[in-house]
């Protein structure tokens, strides 16, 4: 992991334009997001959030505008030329996306195998520390279809982690989960900002918003209607964010 | 008036989408097929991947193709027979059953018989795997969908569905010959004899050849209704009933297409 250092950006996000059919999801958003910290996109269904996080790893391509990652605008990159960032810059799908025909060692041991030179045994010891990390260091021989949702969430994040990204990108990492795997998975989360990663996360979670988010950007009609601290967007007078958080009309 | 009028307007709109369906899909799938031959000779290579598909897609379907290459040839042996028999033509059975065999039946109703075993297999579990997004877990892990799923498919396909053929071709003419032992009084040896004696190199290699361009069809008709699967389960279903119809339609003309081509070139 690299060292924190709040004042250097390591994404940077300039007039990102998109859209599907005649819905404009993206209408010219610039966003800054900076070395080891922890910034949340907020907003209701539809504006966009997670198409905004798919297209910060390649997965969406902007119809306009530059995504650049460590100066580098990705935006252009064929595939083959994406791995590069794909191994600094990892995702975390909302429901693990984890390969159903492979155990959960397996799971873990794929982008080792793709990435690493690493021998059996190192591979072996690397899956099981990073199972560790979120409490699931004995379910190395079960299939995802034995886990609980949570539980494959866990091993989700803990396939995304193992190559120790820079950037670790979460679309709804919590929800839906009971309190002990979200606890689990916001802890791991803060684990990782204490290493030195850096975390976008895609929530409607307001206790997970509030509780890890140094930043959060409030998307809205296509761009970020308000960037500030937790606190500075939780205490906002702004009647449509307070609308959203408070779960009324917005 | 007014209900010809509906009906009208109804068939033009399916038409045009079929049309818009039929381009999408030959422009997706040559697509995806030139993406594969360019990645097929860029590393990694994952033998491992291949040799599994080769076991799942190919030695699995033996059991498939086994009974239907012997209860075809069962059928062509008792339907020529008894049709012979009326013009005193039975003993040419052996001849007509292991031609038939070897130029089309062996290799079409394999390869039929494939596109709804392989085809749709393909098409389910890469669409299932589609809105899963174990496909873009696949790209978001830095690897290649292309190298991993598509080619190790592709690859298999084109080398077992000529060796099922061959398998299928023994079984078939095996079929005919239990056929004409029990119910045709034909000598076994005579059989043997016959289909040997007039079957050509050619009727084998014209019947074989087909069948790498089939494989290759149920392919990447799977893997590009797989890869294009959208809306959940009823999307699954949806990709893999057109997997398995699009490449039992193209396996047919195909079939009549190269078979005139052949014709063509043993006239000359």
């Amino acid at each position: 992991m690299v060292k924190r250092s709040e004042q250097s950006t390591i994404l940077q996000l300039r007039g990102i334009k998109k859209k599907f059919g005649d819905k404009l999801v993206h209408n010219g958003i610039d966003l800054d997001v900076r070395r080891g910290e922890i910034i949340t996109l907020m907003g209701g269904s539809g504006t966009g959030k997670s198409v905004l996080l798919r297209s910060l790893i390649g997965l969406e391509k902007p119809d306009e505008g530059h995504i650049y990652f460590g100066g580098q605008d990705i935006v252009g990159l064929s595939e083959s030329k994406l791995v590069e960032v794909r191994k600094r810059v990892a995702y975390v799908f909302q429901y693990g996306a984890l390969f159903d025909s492979l155990t959960v060692k397996e799971n873990l041991a794929y982008p080792l195998r793709a990435h690493t030179q690493m021998t059996e045994k190192e591979i072996h010891e690397k899956v099981i520390s990073t199972l560790t990390k979120v409490g699931l260091e004995h379910s190395l021989d079960l299939y995802p279809s034995d886990l609980s949702g949570g539980m494959q969430r866990r091993v989700g994040v803990a396939r995304s982690i193992i190559l120790e990204p820079e950037v670790i990108l979460y679309d709804e990492p919590t929800t839906g989960l009971d309190p002990y795997n979200t606890k689990q998975i916001l802890k791991v989360i803060l684990q990782l900002r204490d290493l030195g990663a850096t975390s976008v996360l895609v929530t409607h979670d307001m206790h997970a918003i509030f509780s890890v988010a140094d930043r959060v950007a409030f998307l809205k009609d296509g761009n970020i209607r308000a960037l500030g601290t937790s606190k500075e967007i939780n205490e906002t007078d702004d009647p449509v964010i307070q609308g959203f958080i408070q779960g009324e009309s917005w | 008036m007014e209900m010809t009028k509906t009906f009208f307007a109804y068939l033009v709109s399916r038409s045009w989408r079929a049309t818009l369906h039929l381009f999408g899909f030959v422009g997706g799938s040559l697509s995806l097929l030139l993406i594969s031959i360019k990645s097929l000779f860029q590393r990694p290579f994952h033998f491992q991947l291949f040799v599994e598909q080769c076991y799942t897609l190919g030695i699995r379907s033996a059991s498939l193709v086994f009974i239907t290459a012997l209860s075809t040839g069962f059928v062509m042996a008792l339907q020529f027979g008894y049709g012979l028999e009326r013009f005193g033509g039975k003993l040419y059975v052996p001849k007509v059953v292991g031609m038939s065999i070897m130029r089309e039946l062996g290799p079409v109703l394999t390869c039929l018989m494939l596109a709804g075993r392989v085809g749709s297999g393909i098409a389910a579990e890469i669409g299932s795997m589609n809105v899963t997004q174990q496909i873009d877990a696949i790209r978001a892990l830095g690897t290649d969908p292309i190298k991993r799923i598509v080619i190790p498919r592709i690859l298999s396909m084109v080398l077992m569905a000529p060796l099922l053929t061959v398998f299928a071709d023994l079984v078939g003419i095996t079929g005919g010959l239990l056929i004409s032992l029990t119910e045709l009084n034909i000598n076994a040896d005579f059989f043997i004899y016959e289909s040997i004696t007039s079957l050509k190199l050619t009727d084998f290699t014209l019947g074989i050849s087909k069948t790498f361009l089939f494989g290759l069809l149920i392919s990447v008709t799977g893997c590009y209704y797989g890869l294009n699967t959208k809306g959940g389960t009823q999307g699954v279903g949806k990709a893999t009933n057109h997997a398995v119809v699009t490449s039992s339609i193209l396996i047919v003309i195909f079939d009549f297409i190269l078979t005139k081509l052949f014709w063509i070139l043993e006239r000359h």
